[in-house]
């Protein structure tokens, strides 16, 4: 999506003066440059726990905070996946139409209410397979056909959505498989299961990311694709892979959203791409690529997640919630703005 | 490759690439009169081109972003807006409904241009941004319900629904919409700016054009087109829901990119999303005649637009596909 343009450094130098880009790059030299940009983060995230805490002090009962990660479960797995695409400066659009295929497979080749199917797991294996054949093809359609990946996977988005839709019916299906509804319900050491696997999600990536080699070259695409390319990675196969890898990650998810709804419908992923979006950005995962990861993406889930459940305890309208996301998207881009100023942005 | 003779080298000329949607459509037009005799009536086309109003009028919008190289993913959120707001305010306001929804409208566009140009943040980032800050807002106001427009507001929105010498009213809107954007692209200085910059972004930067300017104008535009067509939605169906237009912005974007305008700029226009929309539209009925389950709409239009876009790309304008 951006152009390196060395001739118009001096234009940009000029622009630099201006008066809305020169605000917030004031308040990132405020934060003393990269070291604590990587920590501001962190520091929103406490401060915000901290303020909440005083105004309603229900925040930190165990309760709640069980809630908390409950309700950070799907988000976290979403946006694992969605970390590698940034981190290669790409973007998936099609979370929701992935999230709604795995969904609608599990459910309706589990127990449910609609036919007499009954494969337990192998339902849930399935719908894995599906999210990450989804993302196999948003991966090859956009190294094949060499179109950017925001067009290639927002018809994703609508063929996943579409598919999941008719194969549903319209109509929204329960699932009754007990074991499977078990990962909302059965708690492990006071968390329900779906956290735990939202964390081994966590880890998984964290593995991918730092130790293996599939992880490096994803974060060395987003530094300089050109130099990777002439460095002989195999940048190709190192996108597919990472874009299947991304809708194995939404597949998990899909499970787990629909065990926790208990059915499967049309609007199941309604609002997830805006929310996984909005929380690798936050966490400090650069769009342009090639800076940040799966920790502060953790970070950025655990931001939006105390933000919305911060909300509720204070009684504001849980409607408004995305547009508070979508200035959070714009208030975490313009403060990590420095590196991005010497390209052309379309 | 451009020294042998190729499919692909026809696909990339200029010229097939601007008729191949207008044959595409003849073709489409004339197998469903044969399917259907009579089809090309006066009044069914009136008709074909009334349930086109809406769609065209969102894409002449986004053809605005896209003729530079960006994209508007906020127009549905922008047009549902607008639709909760006609059914909120026409009550109290009347008539001072129309310019306050539209000039909403006009008001996140600009917030869509000023975050993408001035905060340097790509097009599709920071309009899902502002369509997330829209669509927030329109669920809040609306309380996540839809409005029905009650009597006394039909009545001063029943002008919209009116034919006029036989022609539906909405058909002269998009009509005078799509005249107007064709006429500022083709003849104004902002029309002849915002080809140049997707055309060609350092060379429009190094010969003086004001870039920055031209893009919010153009993402301003996007946003009060998208803001009219959810006014128009609001009177045809007389409520206003905030995911009233989510269902568009999929075949608003398909629109334009089957009409030929190519995702990367500075090819295409207002014209070409006039075919483009028509085609859409055609489709879409075709699909319903053909008996293909609505459901599956998504899906077609979602490898229509993958299809599109693989052929009219202009892959030597980027160096690197992300």
């Amino acid at each position: 999506m951006t152009i390196d343009t060395e001739p118009l450094k001096s234009v940009s130098d000029i622009e630099r003066t201006t008066l809305m880009t020169f605000i917030p790059g004031r308040i990132a030299v405020m934060f003393g440059g990269r070291r604590w940009r990587g920590l501001a983060p962190l520091a929103v995230l406490v401060v915000l726990c901290v303020l909440i805490t005083i105004a309603n002090p229900n925040f930190i009962e165990l309760r709640n905070l069980v809630r908390l990660a409950n309700s950070a479960a799907v988000p976290l797995t979403l946006a694992m996946g969605l970390t590698f695409i940034i981190l290669m400066g790409s973007i998936d659009l099609s979370v929701e139409g992935t999230l709604s295929v795995a969904a609608m497979v599990v459910v309706l080749l589990a127990a449910n209410d609609s036919n007499g199917n009954d494969y337990g797991w192998w339902a849930v294996l399935a719908a894995v397979v599906a999210g990450t054949v989804m993302g196999l093809i948003s991966g090859l359609v956009q190294t094949m056909l060499r179109i950017p990946s925001f067009m290639a996977t927002l018809g994703m988005w609508f063929i996943g959505l579409g598919l999941s839709v008719y194969m549903l019916g319209g109509s929204a299906i329960r699932l009754n498989d007990a074991s499977i509804r078990d990962l909302a319900l059965y708690r492990f050491l006071g968390l329900p299961l779906a956290v735990w696997v939202a964390v081994g999600a966590f880890a998984l990536a964290a593995i991918i990311q730092y130790h293996t080699r599939l992880g490096r070259h994803i974060l060395a695409i987003g530094g300089d694709e050109d130099v990777t390319k002439l460095s002989g990675v195999n940048v190709t196969r190192v996108r597919i892979a990472a874009f299947a890898l991304a809708g194995f990650f939404f597949g998990i998810a899909g499970v787990l959203a629909a065990a926790q709804l208990g059915q499967s419908h049309a609007v199941i992923g309604d609002g997830r791409l805006f929310a996984a979006v909005t929380a690798v950005v936050v966490g400090g995962t650069a769009l342009t690529g090639g800076e940040g990861g799966v920790v502060n993406t953790l970070i950025g889930v655990l931001i939006v997640t105390v933000l919305a459940n911060g909300m509720i305890l204070l009684g504001i309208s849980p409607y408004i919630q995305q547009t508070v996301q979508g200035l959070m998207i714009i208030a975490a881009v313009a403060l990590s703005l420095d590196r991005v100023r010497l390209k052309i942005v379309k | 490759m451009n020294e042998t003779f190729s499919i692909r080298q026809v696909f990339e000329g200029k010229w097939t690439q601007g008729a191949i949607p207008l044959v595409l459509l003849v073709a489409l037009l004339l197998v469903i009169e044969i399917a259907a005799p009579g089809f090309l009536t006066g009044e069914t086309l009136a008709l074909l081109f009334a349930n086109t109003a809406v769609l065209f009028i969102l894409a002449t919008g986004v053809t605005f972003a896209i003729l530079l190289g960006g994209i508007d993913l906020s127009i549905q959120a922008v047009a549902s807006l607008a639709s909760v707001m006609m059914a909120q305010l026409l009550p109290s306001l009347g008539f001072a409904a129309f310019p306050v929804a539209i000039l909403s409208g006009l008001a996140f566009g600009l917030l869509s241009g000023i975050v993408h140009v001035k905060l340097r943040v790509p097009s599709f980032v920071a309009t899902l941004a502002t369509g997330g800050v829209v669509t927030g807002l329109a669920l809040w106001v609306s309380n996540g319900r839809a409005i029905t427009i009650e009597e006394a507001g039909r009545e001063k929105t029943a002008w919209i629904n009116a034919t006029i010498f036989g022609l539906p009213v909405v058909v002269l809107i998009s009509a005078l919409i799509g005249i107007v954007s064709f006429l500022a692209l083709r003849y104004t200085r902002f029309g002849r700016q915002a080809i140049a910059v997707g055309a060609g972004e350092p060379a429009a930067w190094a010969a003086g054009i004001n870039v920055d300017r031209t893009k919010i104008i153009a993402f301003a535009a996007s946003g009060m087109l998208a803001a009219i067509a959810g006014v128009v939605l609001a009177a045809r169906l007389s409520s206003g829901s905030p995911v009233l237009a989510n269902q568009l912005l999929l075949p608003a974007i398909a629109a334009v990119i089957v009409g030929g305008t190519a995702i990367t700029g500075g090819l295409g226009g207002v014209a070409r999303t006039a075919v483009g929309a028509l085609i859409i539209s055609i489709v879409r009925i075709g699909m319903t005649f053909v008996g293909v389950n609505i459901f599956l709409e998504n899906m077609v239009f979602g490898a229509v637009l993958i299809a599109a876009v693989a052929i009219t790309i202009d892959r030597s304008k980027i160096a690197v596909i992300k």
